[in-house]
């Protein structure tokens, strides 16, 4: 691979003014935005630019496994796929996975497992397909984030968000949320996922050198840093259903009363089922016509029930439909 | 309860503590971990006496007995079909659960001796790919469902079309007692089943007409968490056949 | 949507099939009508070039990367340039992890020849030192999303990663040696090739199918067109048979359709300024 244009590359870290190159302080994490909802074939998504890494995850699943042998009888399996795409970083990667890919597709996996109910899908695999379109350093953490992010989004059962970012070390100093520069010059790196539920570790690598009090004290950064992510995350997941409301209470507002009173007069019309269904004309089939089956349904409705591991209350909870109207 | 007497709702996210009163109970979409109760969805939160429900936003479709669903032909074994009902799970049909008996088989005591009824090739009358509407007959979170298409309302499809929508959704596409499909049959003149597995089958008088209600449809799908979401529909679905022209 | 999976029964079939005779789509298009495109350029700071196109909601991102290396022997003054593509799992649940199939190569070929046959790159622009070095690129297409047609969402997005290029100029130094220049320029794009897909199902004809269409349709074809509103290449997909009729009054269609989004999208407008 000749490349003409070599990798910018700083020796320093830090400006006159002791902030890092980008303007941030030592325990600053970088911009964060994300989003979920952005793949629509997939049964949850979400798109993470954190920094200058911009992460696509999705998830596809439960369903069945393929290759059967892999299938585990008492618990579901999570499969991860971290990619990236060969335009993402500087010089042109090949499409075929490497090693590297393979690790970390396996940390995240592992990173991703404790707060899952594998045991509620026995025979199935759930399958996280994560796609790094543009890489900057931390792509691990931020891809970790991305898959939090996708499984909650495509009503996975969780105990918990879970949010990676790293600390680590350069000219001295302890860092929190290396970018790529900070990471190829510094002298050790920290990438933790953190539950942030009990703010417990899930993931957690190092290499360099570092005393056990930086250790320490990077430690408090990641918790710190993994806080702000945290809190956009929630905001991402919220503001996909929080944007329509506010969509819908403004269409609400531009309801014609008048038009819908005066188009009231609905007539109790047939409402029959698929006509040529011939178990329809057999000779048991009582004269009911469907709608007062369907009411019945949504007398007693049905809210999907998920795989709660929870002991479940029979008969005295009532899960309702979504939100009722008046 | 808000004065309105509307339950109050708020969207809540995985591990969010839901609530820390020690008399309150875990139930569906949470668990209860020391004295806290964490919801394990993104989901709407909602109290039902003393039991915490997160209703959640998106979620696969999960077999339950006597639901009434659309499953397709997606595999054949000598004994039996197998359906993809949207969900983990595939579902078992078999052929005494699918086709009526034959009556001329009954009546025939076994002292005719060598007298046979040839036996129906039952196994070639679903085709590949053929849309069953079943209800599940039996199943657990564990198991395979095993389905019949054997009563009311239950059969193969022959004609119109199916979309799919998320399963989550679909109690709000039938609404409080069927309102909300009563207002589709009625102002856009079609026949809908709604299966439980998200599934929904619809048959309209003509494209057009069929089109405004797959919109429709999608658009509850869409604003399934808001409220108010009926007489939304009803003027988008007046003010849409004003447009269109459509009778 | 419309509920397809891998099996596909008569129903969806039928009724797509009933739909069309009377002119009519399941999306509620025309026969001839084109989905709306959308089209971002140069999101990836890495890539020399990148496009995210979006054609309904089929998605395709692109990113152009190059290397320098030895021309083709019988090629001694020309530069190379090669598409692939990839039909990653986050874009479908019916695609699957591993290596490219014969669709992704397919589509690969077809991205690529419309790209060749149109001359729109100036491959002697490519060359720096004749016989010793070229620029390779690389243009990577990862399909993201699929909801049908990915042919022409994939063309629309390798064509704006082309024109979103902005390469480091090479040079010779004393010794012989390759160096860089210091500066960055464009590529000299000569035409924008676009590409139209049509369906076919029994003896009807259509422009840009969706997924559902394209799960049940008997075949279809790939016109890609030049400025000069000339076809410079086609590819015929899938089992149906084309009367000569059909194709030519196809390709009369396909260079209406490109012409007029061409002008919609003015791909012009992602060049870099060279500098």
């Amino acid at each position: 691979m000749t490349i003409l244009v070599q990798e910018p590359h700083d020796e320093v870290c830090f400006r006159e003014d002791g902030k890092r190159l980008d303007g941030r302080a030592v325990d600053e994490i970088r911009s964060f935005s994300c989003e979920v909802g952005v793949i629509k074939n997939a049964q949850g998504s979400a798109l993470v630019r954190h920094g200058g890494n911009q992460i696509y995850a999705a998830i596809y699943g439960p369903r069945e496994v393929h290759p059967r042998h892999l299938a585990k009888p008492d618990r579901g399996i999570l499969r991860v796929y971290y990619r990236m795409a060969t335009f993402s970083v500087h010089e042109r990667k090949s499409p075929a996975p490497n090693r590297r890919e393979n690790e970390i597709s396996k940390v995240i996996r592992e990173s991703l497992e404790p707060v899952l109910f594998l045991e509620a899908y026995p025979d199935s695999q759930i399958e996280i397909y994560i796609e790094v379109i543009a890489a900057d350093g931390g792509t691990r953490c931020a891809s970790t984030t991305a898959a939090s992010l996708a499984l909650a989004d495509a009503g996975i059962p969780m105990k918990s968000m879970v949010v990676g970012v790293a600390a680590g070390k350069a000219q001295g100093k302890v860092l929190l949320d290396l970018g790529d520069k900070e990471d190829k010059v510094g002298q050790a790196d920290i990438p933790c996922v953190v539950v942030m539920k009990d703010k417990s570790i899930s993931l957690l690598q190092f290499d360099g050198e570092m005393s056990l009090d930086e250790m320490k004290l990077g430690f408090e950064y990641v918790l710190k840093g993994a806080e702000d992510i945290y809190q956009s995350q929630l905001e991402a997941l919220k503001s996909k259903y929080q944007k329509i409301s506010e969509e819908a209470l403004k269409e609400d507002a531009k309801i014609d009363k008048s038009a819908i009173a005066t188009e009231e007069k609905i007539e109790d019309g047939p409402a029959e089922g698929p006509e040529d269904l011939p178990q329809n004309k057999s000779e048991d089939a009582v004269d009911l016509p469907v709608a007062e089956k369907v009411e019945e349904k949504a007398a007693e409705p049905k809210a999907p029930k998920a795989e709660n591991p929870a002991p479940e209350p029979e008969g005295k909870t009532t899960p309702s439909n979504p939100p009722g109207d008046a | 309860m808000s004065a309105e007497n509307k339950p109050v709702r708020e969207i809540v996210t995985p591990g969010q503590v839901i609530s820390t009163d020690p008399s309150h109970l875990a139930g569906r979409g949470a668990v209860k971990e020391a004295d806290q109760i964490i919801s394990v969805f993104v989901g709407l939160k909602e109290e039902r006496g003393k039991y915490i429900n997160v209703v959640p936003l998106n979620g696969l479709y999960n077999p339950q007995i006597g639901d009434k669903i659309i499953a397709r032909v997606t595999a054949k074994t000598p004994v039996k079909f197998l359906m993809d009902i949207n969900s983990k799970f595939v579902g078992i049909l078999k052929p005494s659960d699918a086709f009526r008996r034959s009556h001329s088989n009954r009546g025939y005591p076994k002292s005719m001796g060598t007298y046979r009824v040839p036996k129906e090739n039952e196994m070639g009358k679903f085709k590949m790919g053929d849309m069953v509407i079943c209800k599940v007959l039996s199943g657990s979170r564990v198991e395979e469902p095993t389905l019949t298409s054997l009563g009311q309302e239950l059969g193969p499809i022959s004609n119109g079309v199916v979309i799919v929508i998320s399963p989550t959704k679909i109690p709000r596409v039938i609404g409080k007692k069927g309102s909300m499909i009563s207002l589709l049959k009625n102002l856009l003149h079609c026949k809908i089943f709604v299966a439980q597995n998200g599934r929904i089958w619809i048959q309209g008088r003509a494209p057009e007409n069929e089109r405004l209600l797959i919109e429709s449809i999608h658009k509850i799908e869409r604003e399934a968490h808001t409220t108010g979401l009926t007489d939304r529909v009803k003027a988008y679905i007046i003010q849409e056949k004003k447009i269109r022209g459509i009778k | 949507m419309i509920d397809i999976s891998k099996v596909v029964s008569s129903l969806e079939k039928n009724y797509i099939r009933k739909l069309l005779k009377q002119g009519k789509r399941i999306d509620g298009r025309g026969l001839f009508e084109y989905r709306e495109v959308t089209v971002t350029a140069g999101f990836v700071p890495k890539a020399e070039g990148s496009a995210d196109v979006h054609i309904g909601d089929s998605r395709v991102m692109c990113g152009v990367k190059y290397d320098i290396g030895r021309p083709y022997s019988d090629n001694p003054d020309k530069g190379v340039c090669t598409v692939m593509s990839e039909f990653v799992p986050i874009a479908s649940p019916m695609f699957e992890p591993g290596r490219p199939g014969e669709d992704a190569i397919q589509l690969a070929r077809v991205v690529d020849r419309g790209i060749r046959h149109t001359n729109c790159l100036d491959y002697n622009e490519l060359c720096v030192k004749v016989g010793e070095f070229v620029y390779i690129l690389f243009i990577d297409c990862y399909m993201m999303d699929h909801f049908g047609n990915l042919t022409d969402t994939a063309a629309i997005a390798a064509i704006a990663a082309l024109l979103n290029v902005n390469l480091p100029r090479a040079k010779i130094d004393a010794d012989g040696k390759l160096e860089w220049d210091g500066t960055y320029r464009p590529l000299n794009i000569s035409e924008i090739p676009i590409s139209i897909t049509f369906g076919k199902i029994d003896d009807v004809i259509f422009v840009d199918p969706i997924l559902a269409e394209e799960m049940v349709l008997d075949g279809s074809i790939a016109f890609a067109v030049d400025e000069k509103k000339q076809v410079t290449s086609i590819q015929k997909y899938k089992s149906a048979t084309w009367s000569v009729e059909e194709i030519m009054e196809t390709s009369a269609k396909a260079v209406e359709i490109a012409d007029e989004l061409r002008k919609k999208l003015n791909l012009r407008q992602y060049t870099p300024k060279a500098c």
